[in-house]
């Protein structure tokens, strides 16, 4: 083992009294260090405390507004959801409306058939009721005129009757036109240049009623066959309408139907009627014929 | 049940009347009385209380016109209201009915909802929904 030389005067060389100084120096120094970095220590513990506070203070800021904007979100995720309910809702309600106005609507349109139903019932009953009133044949030839002005329009009109032998339509009555200068129609005569005259004759060859379709823009407007039994006696012709009037509608179309099925008969039994002097036929002689 | 409204239908035409007399049977409450002509109608109407009138023009003895204008000049049924149905369909015949002091002014052929409607509207009765 070496001992170590030149290092000064060794502890036991030097006083006592140089050496305590000296130790308390160095212990004092110690201190000295010590609490200088104990201070440094706790200044730089209180720095990061105040910079960990700081932080805590942001995070929880930042938690507080995340959680504001978490609850903002349920809120909303709930009126969304909200809002789709009310949607749904208002579909169904919609549908349900558009149900209900199909009804409605379906109820409009059959109400509106049944006052047009009832409109031409009235009108047949009407048209039926006069038209088998009398059995004078003025009076049925004024009941049919008036019939066919004040339920159809007719401004102008006459009534043709079949003779026969002649093999032509004489006319017998007329509304808005001079009798006198209506012209009698031979039948079978393809050489007639009157377009009238031609429609007339076809209508009564045929038996089809000529009613012209839509608005009314040529003569006549109508020609309608008198059927009794089965063969054609005769035929209504409407020249013209009034002025309102621009077209047939389904009543009229009805009309004409009823007037061409009863007319005929209506005016030969008027004849009879007229001619007979009104006497009433006997019991046995209808009993006989009805056999 | 309410008081009955009344009507007076003055017509020539015995169809007409019938046809008219008919449509309103589709009003609730509405009695109809007929009268042939303007003279009748004048008759009928001094007898009794009517809250609507529905006259044609074209009549024999006295027209439609002629009635509007004696009662719009009797203090008993001024206010009556008229209803003028006619075959004249011409802008002039409908002004001259309503400056003489008719209410409405329809024109034949009739169409019984059209009549059954101004009849409604002139009674001011309520028109069924839809």
């Amino acid at each position: 083992m070496t001992e170590k030389k030149g290092r000064g005067p060794r502890r036991s060389d030097r006083p006592a009294a140089n050496v305590a100084a000296d130790l308390k120096q160095k212990r004092d120094a110690f201190l000295h260090t010590f609490f200088r970095r104990g201070a440094e220590l706790t200044d730089e513990l209180v720095h990061e405390n105040k910079r960990l506070r700081d932080e805590i203070a942001v995070l929880e800021e930042e938690n507080a507004a995340l959680k504001t904007q978490l609850a903002s979100d349920r809120a909303i995720r709930d009126l969304l959801e909200k809002i789709e309910g009310l949607e749904r809702e208002k579909s169904r309600l919609l549908s349900t409306v558009h149900e209900h106005e199909e009804i409605t609507n379906r109820f409009t349109n059959r109400f509106a058939e049944i006052e047009q139903e009832l409109e031409s019932f009235a009108n047949l009953y009407v048209a039926s009721f006069q038209l088998h009133m009398s059995l004078r044949a003025r009076a049925v030839a004024r009941n049919v005129k008036e019939l066919l002005v004040q339920l159809i329009g007719a401004r102008s009109l006459a009534i043709y009757f079949l003779d026969e032998q002649e093999k032509r339509l004489v006319p017998i009555t007329s509304e808005g036109v001079d009798l006198a200068i209506l012209p009698v129609v031979k039948l079978h005569d393809s050489a007639t240049s009157d377009p009238v005259g031609a429609i007339l004759e076809r209508t009564v060859l045929t038996g089809i009623a000529h009613v012209t379709e839509g608005e009314i823009t040529s003569r006549p407007a109508a020609c309608v066959p008198l059927q009794l039994e089965d063969r054609v006696v005769g035929a209504i012709v409407v020249y013209s309408l009034l002025e309102q009037k621009r077209r047939f509608v389904t009543v009229d179309r009805e009309l004409f139907k009823l007037l061409g099925a009863h007319l005929g008969a209506t005016l030969v039994a008027a004849h009879l009627w007229t001619t007979g002097d009104g006497r009433l036929p006997t019991p046995d002689a209808l009993r006989a014929m009805c056999a | 049940m309410s008081v009955p409204h009344t009507c007076l239908v003055v017509e020539d035409s015995p169809m007409m009347r019938q046809l008219l007399v008919l449509a309103l049977s589709r009003v609730k409450n509405l009695r109809v009385t007929e009268a042939d002509d303007g003279v009748d109608g004048l008759r009928k109407l001094a007898g009794g209380k009517f809250d609507i009138i529905i006259t044609d023009i074209n009549m024999p003895i006295m027209d439609g016109l002629k009635l509007v204008k004696r009662v719009r000049g009797d203090p008993t049924h001024k206010d009556v209201p008229i209803i003028i149905i006619t075959t004249e369909g011409s802008n002039e015949d409908r002004q001259r009915a309503l400056q003489l002091g008719a209410n409405a002014y329809i024109t034949k052929p009739i169409q019984a909802p059209q009549v059954i409607a101004k009849v409604k509207e002139l009674l001011k009765i309520e028109a069924p929904s839809g």
